[in-house]
C-alpha cells in the first residue's frame, strides 16, 4: 500500500495515512461542503489497509480535529466502528484523541466515543 | 433609498447585530464568513470554548440553510446546490444570538415542526443520547441528515432554541430559528 497524504483546506483536515509507521492522523477542522464524498477515498484507503493488516502490528490513529461538525461526527463514527470491528477480529488499534486543554467540546466528544466502544481503546492526550 | 442604508446600519447596530446577510449561500460564504467569525471572536479575546460554541452552530445553522432551503438553484449535489436564506449574528447582554430563516415547503413544516418540538421537551442529557441515537439511523432522504445540525444546535445552545413559521402561502412558510450561547 502507498502512503495517503490530503492537504488541510479551511473545511477539511489533513489526512496522513501510513503503512509503514501504522501512525495515521486526521489533523485540523472538519466541515466539508459534502462530507461523503471528501472522505470516500479515505476510506477506501481504511478498507484496503484493515484487510492487509497483521493482526501484531500496533496502529495508532491520531484525532486531531479542533472542530468538526454533525456530518463529520457520523463519519468519525463509521471510522470507528470499522476499527472496533477490527479489534473484535484480534487486531491492534488504538485511538489517540488529541485535544486542546481549553477545548471541552471535543473532549466532550471523544469521551462520548470512547463510552460507545466495547473493543477500541481510546488514549485522551492533552496539548 | 440611498438615504436609508445608514439609517439600515444604525439600526442593526443598536439590535447588537454583527453579522447579517440574506442572499444566496454556498460553500464559500460558510468558509469566508465562518473564518471572519472566529477571527473577530480571537480579536476580542472570547474564551476558545465560547467561540467554537458559536462557531459550532454558525456551521450547523446556515449548512441547513444550503440543505433544507425550498428557494434553491440545483447543482450536481444538494450539499452545493446554492440556496437563499438569512443568517444573523449578534451579541447582547453578554450572550451571542445566532438566527436563521429559510423559506420551506408546507410539507417540509410538518416534520420540522415535529422535530424542533420534540427537541424542546428533551434535557442536555436527553439530547446527548437522541444525538447518538440519530447518528446510528441511516438518514431518511427527506433529512438529509437524519436532523443531527438541529440537535448540534440544541445541544450548543445555553436556552431552548426557539423557532417560528409564518405561513407565506399555501404550498409554503418562513422558517425562523434563534439559538443563544
Amino acid at each position: 500500500m502507498t502512503k495517503l497524504h490530503i492537504k488541510a483546506t479551511k473545511s477539511s483536515p489533513e489526512i496522513l495515512l501510513d503503512p509503514t509507521t501504522h501512525q495515521h492522523t486526521l489533523k485540523g477542522e472538519s466541515y466539508p461542503e459534502n462530507s461523503l464524498e471528501f472522505y470516500r477515498e479515505f476510506f477506501d484507503w481504511i478498507d484496503a489497509y484493515i484487510d492487509t493488516l497483521e493482526d501484531t502490528q500496533e496502529v495508532i490513529f491520531n484525532i486531531e480535529l479542533i472542530y468538526f461538525n454533525s456530518s463529520s461526527s457520523k463519519v468519525l463514527m463509521d471510522l470507528f466502528d470499522i476499527f472496533d470491528d477490527a479489534c473484535e477480529d484480534g487486531k491492534n488499534i488504538a485511538v489517540n484523541w488529541v485535544y486542546n486543554e481549553d477545548n471541552d467540546a471535543i473532549l466532550e466528544y471523544g469521551e462520548e466515543f470512547a463510552e460507545d466502544y466495547e473493543n477500541l481503546k481510546f488514549n485522551f492526550v492533552v496539548i | 433609498m440611498i438615504d436609508s442604508y445608514y439609517k439600515f446600519q444604525q439600526h442593526l447596530e443598536r439590535e447588537g447585530i454583527m453579522f447579517s446577510f440574506v442572499g444566496p449561500v454556498s460553500h464559500n460564504v460558510v468558509e469566508g464568513v465562518g473564518t471572519v467569525l472566529r477571527n473577530k471572536m480571537e480579536l476580542e479575546e472570547v474564551s476558545m470554548n465560547v467561540s467554537l460554541k458559536v462557531f459550532s452552530i454558525f456551521i450547523e445553522q446556515i449548512q441547513n440553510v444550503i440543505r433544507y432551503s425550498a428557494d434553491r438553484i440545483p447543482q450536481d449535489n444538494f450539499e452545493s446546490d446554492i440556496s437563499f436564506g438569512m443568517l444573523i449574528v449578534g451579541e447582547k447582554n453578554k450572550q451571542y444570538f445566532l438566527i436563521g430563516g429559510n423559506r420551506v415547503t408546507s410539507e417540509q413544516k410538518e416534520r420540522l415542526n415535529d422535530f424542533l418540538d420534540k427537541l424542546a421537551t428533551m434535557n442536555k442529557d436527553e439530547l446527548k443520547q437522541f444525538y447518538k441515537e440519530r447518528r446510528k439511523a441511516q438518514p431518511d432522504e427527506h433529512s438529509k441528515g437524519a436532523g443531527l445540525g438541529f440537535i448540534e444546535m440544541a445541544r450548543k445552545s445555553s436556552e431552548p432554541i426557539k423557532y417560528n413559521f409564518e405561513k407565506i402561502d399555501n404550498e409554503s412558510y418562513y422558517f425562523t430559528i434563534e439559538t443563544v450561547v
